[in-house]
């Protein structure tokens, strides 16, 4: 196959160059076009000799070159953001400085889409064009976070730990795993999550099959396309753009939790409810708290209950060093409580630095930048410093050859937290508020005495992780050519990828001050590097006859990825010094290490087709042929072919007389995509692996040594395929009202088949890790709609607002293996999470509470229930079957949100400009898994919440917040999950809001300046919820989101100075 | 022209030189990216290769490193045969572990995580043992020596988590080695009893094996390992006339896989001291070991909640597995004649300091004569705790209130075995190179008595009985006070630490007293010995008694102060056996049937 396409295409090229000989007798024009009132050069206009299917580019200083057939007089000079502009040649043969007026629709805007670009009014496949300066609004250091509704059909639920994860869902839930879309960096796949934003300058989302679908077996999760500044020929500038600012924790007591007297009331309280008290006296046993009538704080927590001057807090007896005997802590209680919230979080400055400096001549031009991003998190020890530098240069060979490169260079050190599970967050209301942050010695105090539960110190967890590195450095770009010939072609050749190195270190501390200590200290060291690289070709021909546009791209492309893990640990070192955290300095005794590779490769062909008649008839076509390594000899390619078209109805001459209508188009498409982010590298593989802990075995009694062995480790399918995705799309574009509002409706059907999952069987066939097979079906359907209104309102105040919705419905449409589910979204008490058949991904499954059992006779006429007592919960008997059981339980929420939204709104007046942005979600669902922990009292003795107290139930209350106050865990309590947990998770948040000031014109040239503006910015003004968890959102794994274990909250206040200055 | 064609294109060339290189290279062998660092199928079919996946079917054993959980499918069954019997409440905080809550008062759902990763580790060992078989076909170099071998291991291997499967869940699946993934035939139903192919898998290996373990090794199954499992199984079924010839064998000739003629050790803990494993006693064991490069992953992990809540202890979690007020008091023996009180032992509490703090003055009381294994089995207030101290009572305990005064023992390191038989490098100190066993001499002296007591053979029954009494009684082998009380490590005294009173039964009793009489008398001998073992459900399962003495075990734990088993009721004909997983029962599904089926009553 791949023979026979070469040969196609040289006897092709072959016959173009012999007919290109017989085009040389006429004359040759240039030109340079620049901007009217900037003056600067304006790449990609289109240069056309009028009546003729003769036409040019300019290139990126502004110049063109086209040749007039003898007669012709006139060029038609065309380009996004310009008024179309016809220039009489008169028989110059060069034209000089053209100038072109700015225009305020940007329909001609050229787009950069799947490996070529077009008109955004060319358009046929979706895609979404994002608003880089309003996105610019959000101050982050991932550009991920600032796409959040900026992009219609796009769904971000992102947290507010530096450098923190993000979900980022392309028109709905597209998989079980990996549904992060393919970002496309200059024409290399790449990531968004690390990207200097200010080095952007345009950013496209590429949501159906027509726009998407050239991406072939990478495309399913959509694709973003950035591309980054480059130089513009002409005078230089040098830009710098700056903030300060400082991030605020959430005010108050955001967990609702009890103080230190309060806690002891509720323990009598549980105590005396469950009847477990002193048969004799009737009261409650404690060794902090005494056996009184009410429970009396202690002075000392360690040793347990102790008073002041009890010889046992004489200091003396003091220790907490291993190495000098056992443990001996005291430490004072905190009467007052001790706010473990406000201890965690503490106010924490963000600053970001740009400095970029661009500019070139005809011949070359050049793109250099320097950032710098320090976010401090308000969580204690979390940050995120990064350090980038970008160059991209552009070199013009000869007039027909162009090459130039894309460099992107980062280092970062980030730190992160366990997100998505318990962390240390969650120590934040398990550690009662009776025990202090320090003991007497000012070391660190916790829950080694009696009744104080097992949670660790949160502020010694991570203070302790203070000379712990989570570096990255990653280098990232590519060097391309293009050759121009034979007038209507173009051949590109683009070498890129990425080396992205790992590495980190970390110290666990011997512990001393917990219920449940490290049993020692340790060390371990691990470094990884991953490494890609994209070798792409394209050949692209283009020509116009008559009425007849077209446009053909071919192209091959093939990507290799390699990577190699390495990790050592040690323990037992006999110093904490931090100079000896190295891993010789550890008990050899102790040590493990690691490594492991992974390889795979992908090799592909491409094709385009544009075809537009009479400018106002479109079709297009792709289709790509991918082969991929981690598929089965079966499997291994896969063929994704994509068709749309459009209809530009407002050029049809029936609408001419409908003024008000300025541009209107209709388009629709169909096509497969496919994922293959699912799969392994090595899925196809029967594999045995050796693992000291799972296959090694002491068989001869030695207690300290182990017998090789090995295991079947993983099971291999030659028979599983790519996701593949078929997505239908129909969208509406319309400009009217003379300009000023922009409209984008789009409805889409997305079918995705075969959604890689490891496959469903039973555990009889052992426990090798089963293949990952093609095994669920899911469909999507939703509403992307996106407005703009510009106006000017009188000389002085421009407005600018626009309005985002996307909503999007998933619904599992098949999971094979009979059961027909999986479950998820796993906590101390089981999966909250059931994807099932005819639900949506990640729906929450479980008992359905209607409310409390009143007394024993509710409790008696009830259906049977395992613990039912007054003031636990009723379950819902679903089934009627007189009995709860298993199958009572139902799908009570869902985290999908029905439709998201952002609002952003600019306004100019004279020298000041504001905007604000606005975010929001709707309908989505949340488990408030906090909820778990203080919300029961026999959930571990950690910290309760105000509402176990004051509005648990009792016989007087009736409709209360929790159920009884008592020392037990039931079945009917919390040992299952149930829909207790569920809250409303809809919010709106003022997401920013900037006020700046642009210094006029006149003084900053006398200074040398081009331009200097100043901005105020507050960011998460404010947040309007129902939800009582610290942020209803909630990111997560896909096939699990929306569970709240104390997410880092995305909604903290934060104010921000910022400058942005240009010579 | 056609020069200037040439040069004028010349970047071009190279470019399309590259292009149609690039061509090749998206060839198949492009995509051809075999996964590095681990072994493929033909690397495992030899010698080296199959005694490898041997040992990776042994390693399983311990519950640990396969496809289930932790100490939610630990060796020692302390969930299932401890927790769920008269052996033990769940102990720490009410809601730490809810999974366990609901099999300790018979309530469990189909979808419990213990319930499934019990199965899982099961079946997963019974595929290790079966891919053994397997890849040893595949194998040219193996003789028919090794061939014995090597199949009698992986069969015995696979008996054995049948044989755990059995005894959990009932009705189970056989799996064999002809059942694999790729073969698609794994939808085995459980519509048959599967102990015919238990026992034909020990009896393979006790055919096929030898009576040292293979190269040495002291954990391997030996053909007396087999012979002993065999017995079990034949206990399983009420088979005592078959099982009677095997255990007669044991007795006279039965051997350790080191050589080592079968017998009591003198001192009876002995047998739960990691310094002191694999003694004559020890008849199969899981082996586990610390320190050895897997960051404790074998070590005893499975016990590794069940240790005392002190913080100032060496090891200070999780405070799991807290034996019963009816267990102690299970212990006591009657002053005069020294034997223990099957019928009247739960009419009061041994005295013991619930309710009260480890400030509070409490004595134990000296009055009461004691089964020496009492202070070997239960952890209690004012009894030497090995050398880590006097017992303070509520200090151990993690949540008196709602899992009762006492702490578990027998998995238990010394205070100077920390760090040497034990293994620091995880997140608690309690991984411990203690064996599990599995069965042990005394086991089989007591089925033996079993046997005997129903062909009438009392006298019989009683020799055995009093082996194991005997024993018991030896003065050296009790819990003995501290020289001095601050100073546990320094050694211990003679006194023993509480009024220990045991004697054998005297010549004729079991006759006297009747078949009726004896059978209660070796079983209660066998809850003695053998508690937190993880034997006890399964013993009271396979007696049928099960409904009777664990509904009267409820009613005196709750009177005693134990609330989460308030309202629990052992249902006959339900709770003998527990819920097959749910999801293995859904995802058995061919044609919209279900293969496996679930146990009555679920």
């Amino acid at each position: 196959m791949p023979f026979k396409t070469t040969r196609m295409r040289i006897v092709c090229c072959v016959i173009s160059i012999l007919a290109s000989t017989c085009l040389l007798a006429q004359q040759a024009v240039t030109g340079k076009i620049l901007g009217k009132t900037d003056k600067i050069p304006v790449a990609f206009a289109t240069v056309q000799v009028k009546g003729k299917n003769v036409a040019t580019q300019t290139n990126a200083d502004g110049v063109f070159t086209i040749t007039v057939p003898s007669g012709s007089s006139v060029l038609v000079i065309s380009v996004v953001g310009y008024d179309k502009l016809e220039v009489p040649v008169g028989g110059r043969s060069n034209l000089g400085e053209i100038l072109l007026t700015t225009n305020t629709s940007s329909l001609n805007e050229i787009v950069v889409t799947g490996y070529t670009a077009q008109k955004k009014k060319d358009i046929t496949g979706s895609v979404a064009i994002v608003n880089v300066k309003d996105m610019k609004a959000i101050p982050s250091g991932s550009p991920e976070q600032m796409l959040q509704g900026q992009a219609s059909g796009v769904t971000i639920i992102t947290s507010g730990a530096p450098g923190g994860p993000t979900n980022v869902f392309v028109r709905g839930v597209t998989s079980f795993g990996n549904t992060d879309p393919l970002y496309i960096v200059d024409g290399v796949p790449g990531g968004l999550h690390d990207l200097n934003s200010n080095d952007i300058e345009s950013l496209q989302v590429l949501k159906d099959a027509g726009a998407a679908s050239i991406y072939g077996v990478r495309g399913s999760n959509g694709v973003v396309v950035i591309t980054t500044k480059r130089g513009k020929a002409g005078r230089s500038t040098i830009s710098y753009d700056a903030y300060y600012g400082t991030q605020r924790p959430l005010p108050g007591n955001p967990f609702h939790l009890l103080n230190s007297q309060e806690l002891a009331n509720a323990l009598w309280k549980a105590d005396i409810q469950s009847g477990q008290v002193d048969t004799l006296t009737g009261l409650p046993v404690s060794t902090q708290y005494g056996k009184g009538a009410q429970p009396v704080l202690p002075d000392y927590i360690t040793p347990g209950g102790a008073h002041e001057g009890d010889p046992s807090v004489n200091p003396a007896l003091y220790n907490v060093d291993y190495s000098k005997g056992a443990i001996y802590q005291i430490t004072k209680a905190n009467k007052q409580g001790t706010n473990w919230f406000h201890e965690l979080f503490r106010p924490a400055p963000i600053q970001s630095h740009t400095l970029s400096m661009s500019g070139g001549s005809e011949k070359s031009t050049y793109y250099f930048s320097l950032g710098y991003f320090n976010q401090q998190g308000t969580l204690l020890e979390t940050y995120l410093k990064r350090y980038s530098a970008k160059i991209n240069t552009t070199f013009n060979v000869k007039k027909n050859i162009r090459v130039g490169e894309n460099a992107y260079w980062w280092f970062k050190n980030n730190p992160q937290i366990d997100y998505f599970s318990e962390n240390v967050i969650n120590y934040d209301y398990r550690e009662q508020p009776i025990i202090p942050v320090y003991d007497i010695k000012g070391n660190f105090a916790g829950t080694n005495g009696p009744e104080l539960g097992n949670s660790l110190n949160p502020v010694a967890t991570q203070l302790r992780t203070h000379n712990n590195r989570g570096y990255n450095w990653d280098m990232f770009g590519n060097v391309w050519g293009e050759v121009d010939f034979l007038k209507h072609f173009m051949i590109r050749t683009s070498f890129g990828g990425t080396v992205d190195n790992g590495y980190n270190y970390q110290y666990s501390y011997h512990t001393y001050e917990d219920a449940e200590n490290n049993g020692s200290n340790g060390f371990t060291e691990s470094a990884n590097y991953n490494s890609y690289y994209t070798w792409t070709n394209t050949l692209t021909y283009s020509n116009t006859f008559g009425k007849h546009n077209v446009k053909v791209l071919g192209g091959t492309e093939a990507i290799r990825y390699y990577g190699r893990f390495l990790t050592g640990s040690r323990i037992n070192y006999f110093t904490d010094d931090p100079s000896l955290q190295v891993l010789s300095a550890g008990d050899p005794k102790g040590a493990t290490n690691a490594s492991f590779v992974y390889q795979a490769a992908l090799s592909s062909y491409f094709g385009r087709v544009d075809y537009a008649y009479n400018d106002r008839y479109l079709f297009a076509a792709t289709v790509r042929r991918d082969g991929a390594s981690p598929f089965g000899t079966d499997r291994k390619y896969g063929v994704f072919p994509a068709f749309s078209v459009g209809w530009l109805i407002s050029d049809e001459d029936f609408m001419r007389s409908v003024s008000w209508v300025n541009y209107l188009k209709l388009r629709g498409s169909w096509g497969k995509m496919g994922s293959y982010a699912n799969v392994p590298p090595a899925n196809a593989y029967t594999l045995y692996s050796a693992g000291a802990g799972s296959s090694y075995y002491d068989i001869n009694g030695t207690s300290t040594s182990l017998a090789l062995g090995f295991y079947n480790s993983q099971i291999g399918s030659n028979v599983t395929g790519w996701e593949e995705d078929k997505i239908t799309n129909v969208g509406i574009d319309a400009v009217i009202l003379n300009n000023k509002l922009d409209l984008s409706l789009e409805y889409y059907q997305k079918n995705i088949n075969g959604l890689l999952f490891p496959d469903q069987t039973n555990a009889l066939v052992g426990g090798a890790a089963r293949p990952n097979v093609n095994i669920g079906n899911v469909k999507n359907n939703g509403l992307d709609f996106s407005a703009t209104y510009h106006a000017m309102i009188g000389r002085d105040l421009k407005l600018n607002s626009t309005l985002i919705l996307t909503s999007y419905n998933s619904q599992v449409v098949s999971i094979p293996g009979a059961g027909g589910y999986f479950e998820t979204g796993g906590t101390r008490i089981g999966n909250f999470v059931r994807n099932a058949v005819g639900h949506p991904i990640s729906a929450f499954y479980g008992y359905k509470v209607i409310g409390y059992f009143k007394d024993d006779n509710d409790v008696s006429k009830s259906p049977t229930q395992a613990d039912a007592a007054p003031g636990r919960f009723k379950y819902a008997d679903v089934n009627n079957s007189g009995a709860i059981n298993d199958s009572d339980r139902v799908f009570y929420g869902n985290p999908n949100p029905k439709f998201t939204y952002g609002l952003t709104f600019n306004a100019t007046y004279k020298n000041f400009d504001a905007t604000i942005v606005f975010y929001g979600s709707y309908g989505n669902d949340a488990v408030n898994y906090t909820r778990y922990w203080t919300d029961f009292w026999a959930s571990f003795q950690g910290n309760k919440s105000k509402n176990l107290l004051y509005d648990s139930w009792t016989p007087t209350n009736l409709n209360p917040k929790a159920p009884i106050l008592e020392n037990a865990s039931t079945f009917s309590t919390n040992t299952v999950p149930n829909s207790f947990y569920k809250e409303s998770a809809s919010f709106f948040k003022c997401r920013s809001l900037i006020i700046g000031y642009t210094l006029p014109e006149a003084p900053l040239k006398r200074l040398g300046m081009d331009r200097l503006r100043f901005y105020v910015q507050a960011a998460n003004l404010f947040t309007i919820t129902k939800y009582t968890g610290l942020d209803p959102e909630l990111s997560g794994n896909t096939s699990a989101f929306g569970i709240d274990f104390g997410n880092y909250p995305n909604n903290q206040r934060s104010y921000y100075v910022g400058v942005s200055l240009g010579f | 022209m056609k020069k200037g064609i040439k040069s004028k294109y010349g970047l071009f060339i190279i470019l399309f030189v590259a292009f149609i290189g690039l061509l090749y290279a998206c060839g198949k062998k492009f995509l051809d990216r075999p996964p590095v660092g681990v072994y493929q199928p033909s690397t495992m079919a030899n010698k080296a290769g199959v005694e490898g996946l041997l040992i990776g079917a042994y390693s399983l054993l311990d519950g640990q490193g396969g496809a289930g959980g932790s100490w939610d499918a630990a060796a020692s069954n302390w969930v299932w045969g401890g927790v769920c019997s008269d052996d033990a409440h769940k102990g720490s905080d009410p809601g730490d572990q809810p999974d366990i809550v609901s099999l300790m008062t018979w309530s469990e759902s189909a979808t419990n995580s213990y319930n499934l990763a019990k199965w899982q580790t099961c079946y997963d060992g019974v595929q290790r043992a079966n891919e053994t078989l397997r890849i040893m076909r595949l194998a040219k170099d193996l003789t028919p020596a090794d061939t014995m071998q090597i199949s009698g291991e992986a069969r015995f291997l696979r008996g054995h988590y049948h044989f755990e499967l059995k005894k959990v869940y009932g009705r189970v699946p056989y799996v064999d080695e002809t059942i694999t993934y790729e073969a698609g035939n794994w939808r085995v139903p459980n519509d048959v009893d599967i102990w015919p192919k238990i026992e034909a898998d020990f009896l393979y290996a006790m055919t096929n094996l030898q009576a040292k373990g293979y190269q040495g090794s002291v954990g391997r199954a030996n053909k007396y390992a087999a012979e002993a499992f065999l017995a079990k199984a034949y206990m399983f079924e009420h088979k005592y006339t078959d099982a009677m010839p095997l255990l007669s064998d044991l007795v006279a000739n039965g051997q350790t896989a080191a050589g080592v003629k079968y017998g009591l050790v003198d001192k009876f803990n002995d047998n739960f001291n990691a310094a002191t494993k694999n003694n004559k006693e020890s008849v199969f064991a899981v082996q586990n070991s610390v320190n050895d490069g897997s960051t404790a992953a074998n070590a005893n992990a499975g016990d590794v909640l069940n240790f005392s809540y002190d913080p100032s202890a060496p090891v200070s979690c999780c405070g799991f597995y807290q034996p019963s007020f009816s267990l102690a008091n299970s212990f006591k023996t009657d002053p005069v004649t020294g034997y223990p009180m099957p019928t009247t032992f739960n009419n009061t509490d041994i005295k013991n300091d619930q309710g009260l703090k480890s400030d509070d003055a409490f004595t134990p009381d000296n009055t009461i004569t004691l089964d020496p294994r009492l202070d070997w089995t239960v952890g209690r207030r004012g009894i030497p705790f090995l050398d880590w101290g006097v017992n303070p009572g509520y200090l151990y305990v993690r949540n008196q209130a709602s899992g009762g005064p006492y702490t578990p023992i027998k998995n238990a390191p010394y205070a100077s075995q920390i760090g040497a038989l034990t293994d620091k490098s995880s997140w608690t100190a309690g991984y411990t190179a203690l064996n599990v066993n599995l069965i042990r001499f005394a086991d089989v002296l007591l089925w033996a008595a079993e046997c005997k007591v129903e062909a009438n053979d009392l006298d019989s029954a009683q020799y055995f009985v009093n082996l194991v009494r005997s024993r018991a009684a030896n003065p050296a082998g009790f819990v003995h006070k501290y020289i001095d009380d601050a100073n546990p490590q320094g050694g211990f005294s003679n006194t023993p630490a509480a009024n220990y009173f045991i004697k054998p039964y005297a010549a004729g009793y079991f006759t006297t007293q009747g078949q009726d009489a004896a059978r209660t008398l070796v079983r209660f001998e066998r809850k003695l010995e053998l508690a937190m073992e993880g034997h006890r459900f399964f013993d009271l399962v396979r007696y049928g008694t099960a409904d009777v003495e664990l509904n009267a075990y409820v009613k005196h734990e709750v009177t005693s102060g134990y609330n989460l088993l308030k309202g629990a009721t052992f249902v006959k004909g339900k709770a003998e056996y527990f819920a097959i997983p749910q999801s293995e029962i859904d995802v058995s599904t061919i044609n919209g049937k279900k293969t496996l089926t679930q146990n009555p009553g679920y």
